[in-house]
């Protein structure tokens, strides 16, 4: 398969909360149609490390590149509009809203002319466009008028990859989008981020379920108390190679080239 | 990263500290008298706490006027405490508490609820401190060195005067007066109401009071109430507006209504925009009280009391109150509207 | 007759959870009107429609303001004593500044009114500000936050007041029904519904109305869609300090005078208004067109039992019962949805 250029870069980010170092000196890239797996155990920084490339946190050093340029997020929307779309853990869908307004908030369409300028949605347009984006990602929602929260789990998270898929415009960062999902349910949200890549877009992809990992990812990095320890062609691991350097009972080898 | 919790910190004590000061100023203010008149044989400076029932009543805040005054004139310390806004036993309670803490020589209280605040009374008596009511009292005087208050059931029955004259009450005639309160307990309001209805029923029976209401100290409710009854009875005669902030309100609704001059209007406490309401007709009469002078006096009584050990003569006293209507002469209208600077 | 028709209400209530939340309101109200009207003919009257209509005026102001607060999660308990200290500046400006008094009457006073009536809408935006500045930027809780600046507004409306109303330049008829006999509807009046009118069309319909929707249902999802949070709260805010400026503006056509004492309480009244009408304390749930007829029930049951000849201490417990019906039917719909 094709792989682009370098789309998202970081570079030696770390993050501190007082005494505690979520990350030091992490390093992560991806190519444009790639999927990279992070993966690492619980307290590993794979959140922290997800907040800085999402722009919901500053790094205290480190850099950034988009497209080979130098970037930095002072708030998600800066990220948003450059382009990086982010599905977080708890979905981000606000439970009171429908389906097209979750889609679009932030990035509403409204009415032409002065209703417009002073911030009138076009509704219809809303609806008919979110429902059509999902469909083209392999989503069908119910089109209804009534709110997020009567959507069943699985029908929620897949509008919320729906949404990311749908506007990102380079990268895509998916946080444990299968959790809490059936076999079924969680075998499409794969088919969205096999979609995603075939789309030419990065895709960051963290989860713990390590089979999924191990089908759908070019690459892998493994974050272990902070530090990339390993960051490979997913070729390189098997299940228990993979657990190993999770854990640690694997010794950390410097990064491989592709 | 540090630097931004202290910022926080010194903002948010800041602001804490500001929010203190202005409800600390609106609710405590600390007078001390000048030497300029110094009593014979005064060892030390006397110290005097006046717990009133809420700032934010003019009747309080002109007899804060008297008691500055005369705390001037007897060169004693005051200091003025109470509520801001609320007449409720709730935050009265506490606020005595933290007076007596305070150690002051004597105590006057206006007590917000007659049962409530025997208890703080009995606290300062068996403190040493010499307690005077004001206005409302405790239930048993017997710890109470004076009670001062305007008659209140007498201002009821003046009240009742003042409208039976304005609607030229002919005996054999019906009519029909409401009374607008502000709450069902206030020992003013009761009294007040009390000496209305035994006048009207004594001396002019053929006035029926069909309704009263409540405005709960909030002068839109009472406009509110006023209206509702001016639909609800359209032959009305004449209104009686227990309180001030009741008076400001009905006079409002009538205005608002047309109907100045068409209804006998009698309120009570001059209120400055109220006695100029006299003039143009709105208001019938104002039953008026003198809070500067029961305060006065109250003071005066305690610091006898703990100078000389002299008792008062009576330890009830009746301040009259005075109607205020069109015969009224300026000279008097001025000297009984409740100032308070 | 009332007392069995009651709880006849609140039966209907709860069995008609899935049912139109406003019609459900309409309903109570409809059938408000009709006891009243039994116990007294006068309540059906043009009179009786405008003392509700006027008194209604200044809390649905308060209200409309109050839901915007509700639905984004927070709560404002600041609104009372900024109708007062609106009042009572609108009061000073006019009268002490300018130097027009009570003298001033009729379409006289309309100029210094219009100043009046913007110092009012300023006094107003500047507490709900402070407001702002105290919830995003120091970060203290709304309910602790605007209780502090419901004690600084009183206090100072105290303060600058004396504790008297200020009397000032007044044209009463612009707060009285038009026209006695069929219009029970006053200029002042009008102005508040267009105000209310374009508010809850701002709510329902603006990306200003979905953001606040969104923030009171997961503040995370909003800003993680890049929506500044902090900026709007702070606008809202504001928004709702306006709303209680021009109340308090309203109170003062009503009193021909800025009284320190007319916010007493009437926080309390809109959160009524906006909870019967239907909104969620938790946030994210509310309409405009709930809170109005929340605050229309409010006012029919205290003209009613006014004409009706029920001792007054009545109302509060029918508030009462009116709050618990419509929080319980809250909790009713939205365990029904999660089935």
């Amino acid at each position: 398969m094709q792989m682009g250029e370098v789309i998202y870069e970081v570079k030696g980010v770390s993050k501190r909360y007082g005494s505690v170092v979520a990350l030091e000196g992490a390093n992560l890239k991806v190519h444009a149609g790639e999927v990279v797996g992070l993966v690492g155990d619980n307290g590993a920084g794979k959140s922290t490390l997800v907040k800085v490339l999402s722009g919901a946190h500053m790094p205290d050093e480190g850099e950034i590149f988009l497209d080979g340029q130098k970037v930095s997020w002072a708030n998600p929307r800066q990220a948003l509009e450059s382009g990086i779309e982010t599905l977080y853990q708890d979905s981000g869908l606000a439970p009171h809203l429908t389906v097209s307004k979750n889609v679009f908030l932030g990035r509403e369409i409204t009415k032409p002319g002065i209703l417009g300028k002073l911030g009138f949605l076009d509704s219809k347009a809303m609806e008919e466009k979110a429902h059509a984006d999902l469909e083209r990602v392999g989503i069908a929602v119910p089109a209804s008028n009534r709110p997020v929260n009567q959507l069943s789990g699985g029908q929620k998270q897949a509008v919320a990859i729906g949404r990311a898929v749908a506007w990102a415009r380079k990268v895509i960062i998916l946080d444990e989008p299968t959790n809490h999902l059936g076999a079924r349910q969680a075998g499409e949200v794969l088919q969205v981020i096999k979609e995603a890549k075939r789309k030419g877009l990065g895709v960051i992809f963290i989860s713990h379920t390590l089979p999924h990992v191990l089908e759908v990812t070019d690459r892998i990095v493994v974050l272990r108390l902070g530090r990339v320890v390993r960051d490979a062609p997913t070729s390189q691991f098997t299940g228990d190679t993979l657990v190993g350097t999770i854990t640690g009972t694997i010794q950390a080898i410097p990064e491989d080239e592709v | 990263m540090k630097l931004n919790y202290f910022k926080k910190a010194v903002a948010l004590a800041g602001v804490a500290a500001l929010a203190l000061t202005v409800s600390g100023c609106a609710a405590a203010e600390e007078t001390t008298a000048p030497n300029a008149t110094e009593p014979t044989a005064v060892v030390e400076e006397l110290t005097i706490a006046f717990v009133m029932g809420a700032e934010s009543d003019p009747f309080f805040r002109a007899m804060k006027l008297g008691a500055e005054e005369e705390a001037a004139a007897l060169g004693v310390n005051l200091i003025w405490q109470g509520d801001p806004a609320n007449y409720s036993p709730e935050t009265q309670i506490p606020i005595v508490d933290a007076v007596l803490a305070q150690q002051p020589d004597g105590l006057v209280l206006i007590p917000t609820d007659p049962t409530a605040l025997q208890a703080s009374v009995a606290k300062a008596v068996a403190a040493g401190i010499p307690v005077a009511n004001v206005d409302t009292r405790v239930g048993d005087l017997s710890d109470v060195l004076i009670f001062i208050t305007g008659d209140n059931e007498d201002g009821g029955a003046k009240a009742a005067a003042a409208i039976a004259n304005a609607i030229n009450y002919t005996a054999g005639e019906s009519y029909q007066v409401v009374i607008g309160l502000t709450s069902a307990t206030a020992t003013t309001n009761v009294a007040r109401k009390e000496g209305f209805e035994k006048t009207m029923a004594a001396d002019y029976p053929g006035i029926e009071i069909v309704d009263v209401a409540y405005s709960e100290a909030n002068p839109e409710r009472a406009a509110s109430n006023v209206n509702n009854w001016l639909t609800k009875y359209p032959d009305l005669d004449g209104i009686f507006a227990i309180d001030g902030t009741n008076a400001s309100g009905a006079a409002a609704a009538l205005e608002a209504k047309g109907l100045v001059g068409k209804i006998a209007l009698v309120g009570y406490d001059a209120y400055p925009d109220n006695v100029a309401k006299i003039k143009s007709g709105v208001f019938t009469a104002l039953i008026a009280q003198d809070p500067a002078a029961e305060a006065r006096l109250a003071l005066q009584t305690l610091v006898a009391f703990l100078r000389d050990g002299t008792l008062p003569t009576s330890s009830e006293v009746v301040i009259p109150n005075v109607t205020l209507d069109a015969n009224t002469s300026d000279a008097d209208l001025v000297r009984y509207t409740y100032v308070a600077n | 007759m009332s007392s069995s028709q009651q709880p006849n209400l609140r039966l209907e209530r709860f069995k008609a959870v899935a049912g139109n939340q406003n019609s459900i309101l309409l309903s109570v109200l409809i059938a408000l009107a009709i006891i009243f009207t039994l116990a007294e003919p006068l309540f059906f009257s043009v009179a009786t429609a405008g003392n509700i209509l006027t008194d209604w005026g200044s809390i649905v102001l308060l209200a409309a303001g109050q839901t915007l607060v509700i639905i984004s999660g927070g709560i404002d308990l600041s609104v009372g004593g900024t109708l007062a200290i609106s009042g009572v500046t609108s009061a000073w400006m006019m009268s002490v500044v300018l130097g027009f008094d009570t003298t001033t009457s009729g379409s006289d006073a309309h100029p210094p009114l219009m100043i009046g009536a913007v110092t009012a809408v300023i006094t107003g935006i500047l507490v709900g500000l402070v407001n702002g500045f105290l919830i995003t930027k120091l970060r203290i809780v709304p309910f602790v936050a605007t209780l502090s600046t419901m004690g600084a507004t009183l206090g100072f409306a105290i303060i600058i007041s004396n504790g008297m109303p200020i009397g000032g330049p007044n044209d009463f008829s612009i707060i009285s029904p038009i026209n006695r006999d069929w219009m029970p509807l006053s200029w002042a009046v009008i102005g508040v519904i267009v105000i209310v009118t374009i508010v809850g069309l701002f709510l329902h319909k603006s990306r200003f109305g979905l953001h606040t929707y969104a923030i009171g249902s997961n503040p995370f999802a909003a800003r993680a869609a890049g929506i500044n949070v902090e900026r709007h709260l702070t606008k809202i805010y504001a928004l709702a300090g306006g709303l209680a400026g021009l109340a308090g503006f309203y109170v003062y056509l009503r009193l021909g005078a800025g009284s320190p004492s007319s916010g007493t309480m009437r926080e309390l009244d809109a959160i009524a208004a906006v909870v019967i009408g239907g909104a969620a304390l938790m946030g994210g749930v509310g309409r405009m067109l709930g809170t109005v007829i929340g605050a229309l029930i409010l006012f029919t049951v205290q003209s009613g039992l006014i004409m009706a000849g029920v001792a007054p201490d009545w109302k509060k417990v029918v508030v009462a019962v009116l709050i618990a019906a419509a929080v319980a039917a809250q909790t009713l719909k939205r365990e029904n949805r999660q089935r």
